[in-house]
């Protein structure tokens, strides 16, 4: 146990007594980690967005002409049970095309009643993407289904999107995580350098490599701790100022909660993506010294 | 307790540091290790505590051969041996007390025992009443009697000094020299490197001359090759 003490007190000793190198490894890290956060929490905002959309759209079956609607609509129920359920004749869709087009509703004048075909509309409020493509795929089985649409071009061209910003996203932290990693390395070799004299007098006197070793892992661990946890503090204020304003904005987000879009698995995610960036810089520093030393 | 086997020390392609020097320090003994500069005293006492390998030749330590000894085990070796050196090493940011404490420390002792053993080790060198301070505040001779209190704190079996007395004027030197005798006398092995022959004859001990990385004399008095 006084080990232990020992080694903290030796780490955190050091890290006061290098206000400087302590200052910059944080600070590199806190932007590493705040980069990163950011974009986590940007894709991860999306995908909840997009999936609220997913379940405001309606889902619409297009029925073939001389479908018969009342049964498509009796059928639609049984397969979608507890669900809202409607059914919109030919003369109904025109009417109500006309009514979104507004001034420019006049385009259709002169249209026969039964131009558009009629449907039946199944609302599933709060359905998840993937929820509202099976209830799409199973209201295929209605009588007279010509067509079964849930805005899926739409959502399917954004989830695509999102899938490549994810892959662009991994690649980009990837790097900035290198970048970070060779930085912190070589702001902490001058730590390190600094010491050397220590260092010399340790291994003098019978210090292991693991003796000598230990503290500065331990300072880096801290150092990304301390870096990581800035950058989750300042993702955790942003969002608690942002996501009201982005509600208010937006209707499809009102139900968004803070853990929609910085859920704790991703807090813990970047805290340990921190504190592991600043063990392997430690270590990537000290590695080399230590085989001069 | 150090045994030297046709010991060859060479740096690029200068004149050997070592020329083929065999030698026997015996358990108990005090040695002066004497010679101009260059001749290779503190090349052979870096040999000794692993600091550097030798290029060709056998050395012994405690019965282990260091040139066959893994790089993991020469920590273990090292808390056997005490070392001085003429500039002190003793860290300026840390006070006295925590530089003398380091060799307790490396060994993971408790932190009572570590208080205990220091206090003891700075009142054997008269420096108990400086424990607190840091070192750039003592006099050469303070430095150099805490940097005695760091290599004899943990009880070393062996105490190598580089020119303990290099820095300082004949009564410090004669202050440092008498801690050394004491820690002889308690049953230490001490090899003492100096170029200083005043030092050899105030105090007569076996005399080892070394010249251009050869032994040129060994006994009790320096004989110059001619």
């Amino acid at each position: 146990m006084h080990r232990l003490l020992h080694l903290l007190r030796r780490a955190v000793d050091a890290l006061w007594r290098g206000p400087f190198v302590t200052a910059v490894a944080v600070g590199t890290i806190f932007v590493a980690v705040l980069l990163t956060g950011a974009l986590a929490v940007a894709l991860h905002g999306a995908e909840q967005l997009l999936s609220a959309w997913a379940g405001e759209v309606p889902v619409s079956v297009y029925l073939s002409p001389g479908a018969d609607l009342e049964a498509a609509r009796r059928a639609a129920e049984r397969i979608a049970p507890g669900l809202r359920v409607e059914a919109v004749t030919s003369p109904e869709a025109l009417r109500r095309l006309r009514a979104s087009l507004g001034d420019q509703g006049a385009v259709l004048d002169g249209l026969g009643e039964d131009v558009l075909p009629a449907s039946v509309e199944i609302h599933a409020p709060g359905a998840s993407l993937a929820g509202a493509r099976e209830l799409a795929a199973r209201l295929r089985e209605v009588p007279g289904a010509a067509e079964v649409d849930f805005g899926a071009s739409w959502v399917e061209r954004i989830e695509t999107l999102l899938r490549r910003g994810r892959w662009v996203g991994l690649a980009l932290v990837g790097l900035v995580a290198l970048a970070t990693a060779v930085l912190v390395a070589n702001t902490l070799r001058l730590a390190v350098y600094a010491r050397r004299d220590e260092i010399e007098i340790m291994k003098l006197v019978g210090a292991t490599d693991a003796f000598v070793g230990a503290p500065f892992l331990v300072e880096g661990l801290l150092q990304g701790l301390a870096g990581a946890g800035l950058a989750v503090g300042v993702l955790l204020g942003a969002t608690w100022a942002l996501l009201p304003r982005l509600r208010a904005a937006l209707p499809l987000a009102a139900r968004m909660a803070r853990a929609d879009v910085l859920p704790a698995g991703l807090l813990l995610g970047l805290l340990a993506g921190g504190a592991i960036l600043g063990l392997a810089a430690s270590a990537l520093s000290l590695g080399r010294f230590l085989r001069r030393a | 307790m150090i045994q030297l086997f046709h010991v060859f020390k060479k740096y690029g392609a200068e004149a050997p540091a070592l020329s083929d020097v065999s030698l026997e320090v015996r358990k108990g003994e005090f040695v002066f290790l004497t010679g101009p500069s260059g001749a290779g005293k503190s090349t052979l006492l870096k040999l000794v505590f692993c600091a550097e390998p030798a290029t060709s030749g056998q050395i012994l330590v405690f019965g282990r051969n260091v040139s066959r000894l893994r790089p993991s085990r020469v920590p273990y070796l090292r808390r056997n041996v005490g070392v001085i050196f003429q500039d002190f090493k003793l860290l300026p940011h840390r006070t006295v007390a925590e530089n003398v404490a380091f060799p307790l420390e490396v060994r993971g002792q408790a932190p009572r025992e570590v208080r205990r053993r220091v206090t003891q080790a700075l009142r054997g060198v008269g420096l108990d009443h400086r424990m607190d301070k840091f070192p750039l505040s003592l006099s050469g001779g303070e430095q150099q009697r805490a940097a005695v209190a760091r290599a004899l704190v943990a009880d070393p079996a062996l105490l190598l000094a580089d020119e303990p007395t290099g820095n300082l004027d004949l009564d410090r030197t004669v202050e440092v020299m008498d801690l050394l005798e004491a820690a002889n006398a308690r049953g230490t092995t001490v090899v003492v490197a100096t170029h200083d022959r005043g030092l050899l004859a105030r105090y007569k001990k076996r005399v080892i001359a070394l010249e251009s990385g050869r032994v040129v004399s060994d006994g009790d008095s320096v004989r110059r090759a001619s």
